[in-house]
């Protein structure tokens, strides 16, 4: 169930970091890779990525399952890119002329780079967030939140959501069982029939969800939540000096790709 | 003093639950409240505890106050700072994902300062006798502990009075003597505490005064003469084939081992009771036995057959599992519907089945409630429904998950009687139960499991006698004559 949350609760450089510095670096980093549709960047970013999982004691061997999606689905991108973009040089067909037929659908070193471009960047976004989510205490994000502004009425409800996803995963799981043992199957017959089998799935998960939420508000009810506009922390987290380092570095790095958009970075400076 | 003074209460102009009910309590005192299913216990705990009307709709009457404050006047949180409730069901009530984080909710809220939570928090888990889940993660918790996380969640805030719904019904013997020690130290350090419970010989130890609700009134309560066993008819057929073996068998939840290579017969006629500790595997075999899982390791055989070879439909006629939670085994939109649903899945004749229907609706007490939403009803009422509804079709092997559970003296009989009229038709039952009584009174066998492995497996008063012999006292049925 952990690795349903995600949150891998190990000690590690990047576990340290303050919540809003993971969100800062997560935010930067993706808007410069979004904007800035450079290859070499992306491979760049991508390696330092990779390292910071390891640096992070996150093995992504460990995601095997989540991971070779990840990857069939990015080599997809790319071919789908190829295939869509005819512009630019082209290197081959993949279909040759054979007499009358053809030559169809051109390879072109346009649309390699713009495959490989777009590869890196789902990449890039997918690990990032998975890294943020792996190493980032969900609880002390959420009180981190409040130090920017937002009620911990609202912020507290991520934790909550957090708290109660692995439940409704055993609750779909007990239902199904409940179904079986009453010799209720998923039927395929008729619109009425499938119906029958949404319904029977929905109601008692709907039921039981309604009374987790009553008993869930009762209780945080009678332990004062809401009591004042404020409220005490036992665990916050805390900014150092490197939270300071790393949030002007990807600033920075920001800073920078928005110059190398406009042009105007010195040539020798860009990768 | 905590007061209630005439209290009626009904939730949004439907039949009233509490009708003008007075009782107190003082500081120091632990009153044990009981009452049949249905007569408003828990709806007069939420009163006592301001969350109704406060947070809860309906019309209320009458006069509640703490130390003479009118609760009606105060906000639900200054009320939440002096009256503490622990609901029954623990696992919605927990909100956070560590254990620290929700010791520590409380006084968060309250705006304890941050240098005194830390020591808060430990006393709490201390007190409850559990500083070791400190780290823990709340999810990970088993039924037990997160009753236990729940009471010191509360205790963290220091309230006046604390109010538990059934706080021992779904843990073990040794989870129920630890409550038991838990809150008499709670009670000697001045706190006052209201305890529903229908097994009120669980905590009547420490109790000041038992009160009986009966939703109109509330009475000193003596307790009535045991209800005896129906007869046992203890014709176990050993020279057939059990009805359902498993050979060997084990099975795992991701890393943890639930069940370490177990082999049990159970003949027809038979009647098995399944103790253990909370989360050493007692409902995972259920289901197993049941065919709902399948093993990782050995195999299960129902009359003779491996059941992973049989047809499903053939296995769900044959079986009928209760799970423990009633929510999420009713389908239906009307309690006759819920209690005829097998008869079109199992294509079953008609006129017998309804005939069954109709004398099981009604052995439940529930005849009355035919055309309801099933959903509606109470509890132990929804229990007693997922049973009558499964006998319809006549299952062989009744597999049943703490039966009792919610369960006042007429639905303990109503489960008794099913599970003998199955018995009788040549079928068998196991039940998983904390309640030593039935074991000893109502069981040819008793099987004790410790961490997915069988440990004693025999005649109810042996097993019994050794398991005093191991240090699990706790265990024995001390009430009835075995």
């Amino acid at each position: 169930m952990a690795s349903r949350i995600g949150f891998m609760d190990v000690k590690s450089p990047v576990h340290q970091l303050h919540p809003l510095t993971k969100l800062w670096m997560l935010l930067t980093l993706n808007t410069s890779i979004i904007l800035y549709q450079n290859g070499a960047f992306g491979l760049l970013v991508l390696s330092v990525l990779v390292l910071t999982f390891r640096l992070a004691k996150v093995s992504l061997a460990r995601l095997t399952r989540k991971m070779r999606f990840i990857l069939v689905f990015s080599i997809l991108l790319f071919i789908v890119q190829v295939l869509v973009t005819t512009n630019g040089t082209v290197f081959l067909y993949l279909i040759p002329r054979i007499g009358q037929v053809g030559p169809a659908l051109p390879v072109t070193d346009y649309g390699i780079s713009r495959g490989v471009s777009i590869m890196l960047r789902f990449l890039v976004i997918v690990l990032s967030s998975m890294l943020f989510v792996a190493t980032t205490d969900p609880t002390l994000l959420s009180y981190a939140l409040t130090d920017i502004g937002i009620p911990y009425r609202y912020a507290f409800g991520l934790v909550v959501a957090l708290r109660f996803l692995p439940l409704f995963d055993q609750e779909n799981e007990t239902v199904r069982m409940a179904q079986h043992s009453r010799g209720i199957y998923p039927e395929v017959g008729g619109l009425h029939k499938i119906l029958r089998t949404i319904r029977y799935t929905f109601f008692p998960l709907l039921v039981s969800a309604l009374m987790k939420a009553e008993s869930l508000s009762l209780s945080m009810d009678g332990r004062g939540f809401g009591y004042q506009d404020t409220r005490t922390y036992l665990r916050r987290p805390t900014w150092r000096h490197r939270d300071t380092a790393v949030c002007f570095l990807m600033t920075m790095i920001l800073a920078g790709v928005i110059l190398a958009i406009l042009g105007l970075l010195p040539q020798f400076l860009s990768v | 003093m905590l007061e209630a003074r005439d209290v009626s209460f009904s939730y949004g102009g439907e039949s009233t639950v509490l009708d003008s009910v007075s009782m107190t309590l003082e500081r120091g005192e632990l009153v044990l409240l009981t009452g049949p299913t249905g007569s408003g216990k828990s709806t007069l705990a939420k009163c006592l505890a301001g969350l109704i009307p406060h947070v809860i709709d309906g019309t209320l009457s009458g006069h509640l106050a703490v130390e003479d404050n009118d609760l009606d006047s105060m906000r639900i949180s200054e009320i939440a700072r002096r009256i503490a409730l622990v609901q029954q069901d623990s696992e919605g009530q927990l909100c956070t994902l560590r254990v620290s984080d929700e010791v520590a909710f409380g006084p968060e809220n309250f705006l304890i300062p941050e240098n005194e939570l830390a020591q808060k928090v430990t006393r709490s888990l201390e007190e409850v006798e559990r500083p070791d889940l400190l780290d823990r993660a709340t999810y990970q918790l088993s039924g037990g502990e997160k009753q236990r996380v729940a009471i010191a969640s509360m205790l963290a805030f220091r309230p006046d009075y604390l109010i538990l719904d059934e706080p021992t019904s779904s843990l073990d013997p040794a989870g129920t003597r630890r409550i038991r020690h838990v809150l008499s130290n709670l009670k000697s350090q001045g706190m006052g505490i209201i305890c529903i419970e229908h097994r009120f010989e669980r905590l009547q130890s420490i109790a000041d005064r038992i009160l009986h609700l009966t939703g109109d009134d509330i009475v000193p309560f003596s307790p009535p003469p045991e209800v005896g066993p129906l007869a046992i008819t203890s014709s176990v057929e050993q020279d057939s084939d059990p009805l359902v073996r498993a050979e060997s068998i084990a099975y795992s939840y991701g890393s943890r081992q639930a069940i370490q290579d177990i082999t049990i017969e159970v003949d027809r006629r038979e009647v098995v009771a399944i103790m253990g500790d909370n989360g050493s595997g007692k409902t995972t075999l259920l289901l197993l036995l049941a065919g709902l899982l399948s093993p990782h390791r050995g195999l299960v055989y129902l009359d003779s057959e491996a059941i992973e070879s049989l047809p499903k439909t053939v296995v769900a006629r044959k079986t009928a599992v209760v799970f423990q939670n009633p929510n999420h085994q009713i389908f239906e939109t009307t309690v006759w519907r819920e209690q005829t649903l097998g008869i079109d899945i199992f294509e079953l004749q008609e006129e017998e089945a309804l005939g069954r229907a109709n004398k099981f609706l009604d052995l439940a007490g529930l005849a009355d409630t035919r055309t309801r939403n099933p959903f509606s009803l109470s509890h132990g009422q929804k229990r007693r429904l997922n049973i009558s509804s499964i006998m319809v079709h006549e299952p062989e092997l009744l597999l049943l998950d703490e039966p009792f559970i919610g369960q006042d003296v007429e639905g303990r009989k109503f489960v008794q009687s099913v599970i003998h009229s199955t018995v009788s038709r040549g079928g068998s039952a196991v039940v998983v139960t904390h309640d030593s009584q039935f074991a000893a009174q109502f069981c040819d066998r008793l099987v004790f499991i410790d961490n997915g492995r069988i440990l004693l497996d025999g005649m109810p008063a042996d097993v019994m006698k050794q398991l005093g012999k191991l240090g699990r006292s706790e265990y024995v049925n001390r009430l009835g004559d075995v």
